[in-house]
């Protein structure tokens, strides 16, 4: 299928040009943007065949199928692929109108780009974890890019956590390939019941430990805060919007797809977590000044939020997953870009952001949030119920005072005031970009039926255990 | 067999984890090496079938090792070798701008660079390690 090979390959291939070429000439930038958006042209017109037609299989390298890797597109991979890579273009597009700064920046954000598009387009559990880490490994260095001296300890406190749990990832691959003989998602899947309890036990705590670590959720949200806010505004847009999203992801693919009746047997503990994640990020959320540290936290808060969707489990709660992802991902790239300029009408932007955090309609975060009450009324039983939808309530209510906090503290200025001097505003493309950005936030909540046919194709992929 | 396995794979990941957590970088680094091995040992023990090598001609009869997990423990051998060099280049980086590669003597001086920025000051100027040196 060349459409699949296209989207995967054509990143790289232009990543490994830009390799060789200066990035801080502007035409160089321009290239990589043109690179991008090829790939994004590519993967919208591949989102178009496989929500029609179902499934793109294909087996690389001509062998025989069970035998050769294989790259499978479905709607839940096609999901998440198209909203990273729209995170990674506006993030791209920013930094290019506003000036690449070393010459290694576009290379590594298309590395890192075609790492996501292969992770999420994959059939095969080690192609994907081989995937995970060409992502990640341009993740580490662009964490520290612009080289200021704490950045470079944030990004180094980073590597190492990540790598741990890229660590604990490929135990619990090694432990699935015993278990079942198989590298194929669907061939695991399908073996995998017939395995004792307690290798799959241990191995389903690895994959949740490995994916929660790069989420960032409450026992494993350490790294997170220094890293996002040590990083340059794309970068962290990046980092929440595209490269969160492997979290997610794979917490649906393994959790929901492969071990189905283990992640049922560990809701409970997911639903906690989620819950603590919750809380934790939102309170601290609340007490810090910086917006860049304030959306840090409130990134932890978020994961909460898809970790108890996927608790919920089933249909609704996989579709709840989904979609509370991808609107979280579009937010975060507004939030985080928002804070990194100035200017009129870039507040405007960043109410927008804040507004679809806090769950306000009609920001389409008003509609992930809605979809999740309604994954959480599902959940059997009235007190579980009401314990899910009364912190999904306060959650929201908090996240919707820490963000007008940072609103008012960073845009409301009264004139004349000491300590507000006047910062050079950013140029008129960079609030333009953000402006469209905020008005594809609120088309969502506008208009949101392709979203949810979205979601709910993708969570169809995984069957639903309930 | 399973057992020697397991105990050489405990021993190494747990004396990775242990240079994890001291603050001389470099051997957080080196922690991280003995780690990504003591997974890639796991994943040559996950191996379904033991024997000779692999290669063709392979006699009749013959049990062969599996090879599915050696081209794995290879792909996982490239991915953490690069990524070591990758975490050393970060240490350097931190050593020419600190002079040390100790974690709390590096986070005391970012504090007091933070400081010194609240005050006004160039940046760097609170840095005696620095002073000295130049």
């Amino acid at each position: 299928m060349i459409l699949l090979s296209i989207t995967v390959i054509l990143t790289w291939v232009v990543a490994a040009i830009l390799a060789l070429l200066d990035g801080r000439k502007p035409w160089v930038g321009w290239f990589a943007v043109a690179g991008q958006t090829a790939g994004f042209v590519s993967l919208c017109l591949l989102a178009a065949r496989v929500l029609a037609n179902g499934p793109v299989e294909m087996v690389a390298g001509g062998w025989p199928e069970g035998v050769g890797i294989t790259l499978r597109a479905d709607a839940l991979g096609v999901a998440f692929a198209l909203v990273s890579c729209a995170v990674i273009l506006a993030s791209l597009l920013y930094e290019v109108i506003v000036g690449v700064r070393t010459r290694t920046f576009p290379a590594l954000v298309l590395f890192l780009n075609s790492g996501l598009m292969g992770l999420f387009l994959t059939g095969d559990i080690v192609n994907f974890y081989v995937f995970f880490e060409i992502s990640m490994t341009s993740a580490y260095i662009l964490a520290a890019y612009r080289e200021q001296n704490y950045q470079i300890r944030a990004a180094f406190v980073f590597a190492v956590v990540n790598l741990l749990g890229s660590v604990i990832f490929v135990v619990a691959i090694a432990g699935l390939y015993h278990l079942t003989g198989s590298l194929d998602m669907a061939t695991v899947a399908d073996r995998v019941k017939g395995a004792e309890l307690a290798s799959t036990v241990s191995v389903t705590v690895a994959i949740f430990v490995a994916f929660g670590l790069k989420i960032g959720l409450f026992p494993f949200h350490f790294w997170l805060p220094a890293v996002y806010v040590g990083s340059h505004a794309p970068v962290s847009a990046i980092l929440a919007g595209a490269l969160a999203n492997i979290g997610s992801y794979g917490l649906l693919r393994f959790g929901g797809g492969i071990l189905p009746e283990q992640s049922t047997g560990a809701a409970l503990v997911l639903l906690i977590l989620g819950s603590a994640s919750i809380l934790y990020g939102a309170l601290q959320a609340i007490s810090r000044r910086l917006p860049a540290e304030v959306m840090a936290y409130s990134a932890i808060g978020q994961a909460g939020y898809i970790l108890i969707a996927i608790g919920v489990g089933g249909q609704v709660g996989y579709a709840a997953a989904v979609l509370y992802a991808i609107v979280n991902s579009a937010n975060k790239a507004v939030l985080f870009l928002a804070t990194g300029s100035r200017g009129r009408l870039v507040g405007a932007a960043f109410a927008v952001g804040a507004f679809s955090v806090a769950g306000v309609p009609p920001a389409a975060g008003f509609l992930s949030k809605l979809v999740l009450f309604r994954a959480g009324l599902s959940v059997g039983g009235v007190p579980g119920s009401a314990v899910l939808v009364a912190l999904i309530f306060v959650g929201g209510a908090l996240s919707f005072i820490y963000s007008f906090q940072v609103y008012q503290k960073t845009y409301m200025m009264t004139p004349g005031v000491e300590g507000q001097e006047e910062q050079k505003p950013s140029p008129l493309a960079v609030r333009m970009l953000l402006i469209t950005l905020a008005a594809l936030v609120l088309l969502g909540g506008f208009w949101p039926e392709p979203l949810l046919a979205l979601s709910d194709a993708a969570a169809s992929v995984l069957g639903g255990s309930r | 067999m399973t057992l020697v396995i397991s105990l050489v794979i405990a021993t190494i990941f747990g004396s990775g984890a242990y240079l994890v957590l001291q603050r001389n970088l470099i051997r957080v680094v080196i922690g991280m090496i003995l780690i990504s091995n003591a997974s890639i040992l796991f994943i040559i023990a996950s191996g379904l079938s033991r024997g000779r090598p692999p290669i063709y001609p392979i006699p009749d009869g013959v049990d062969v090792s599996d090879p599915l997990v050696q081209a794995m423990a290879l792909t996982a051998l490239v991915i953490s070798s690069s990524v070591t060099a990758l975490l050393l280049s970060l240490v350097y980086r931190l050593y020419v701008s600190h002079n040390s590669v100790d974690l709390e003597v590096i986070s005391e001086i970012e504090v007091r660079e933070a400081e010194a920025l609240e005050r006004g000051e160039p940046p760097g100027s609170a840095d005696p390690t620095r002073e000295n040196n130049s």
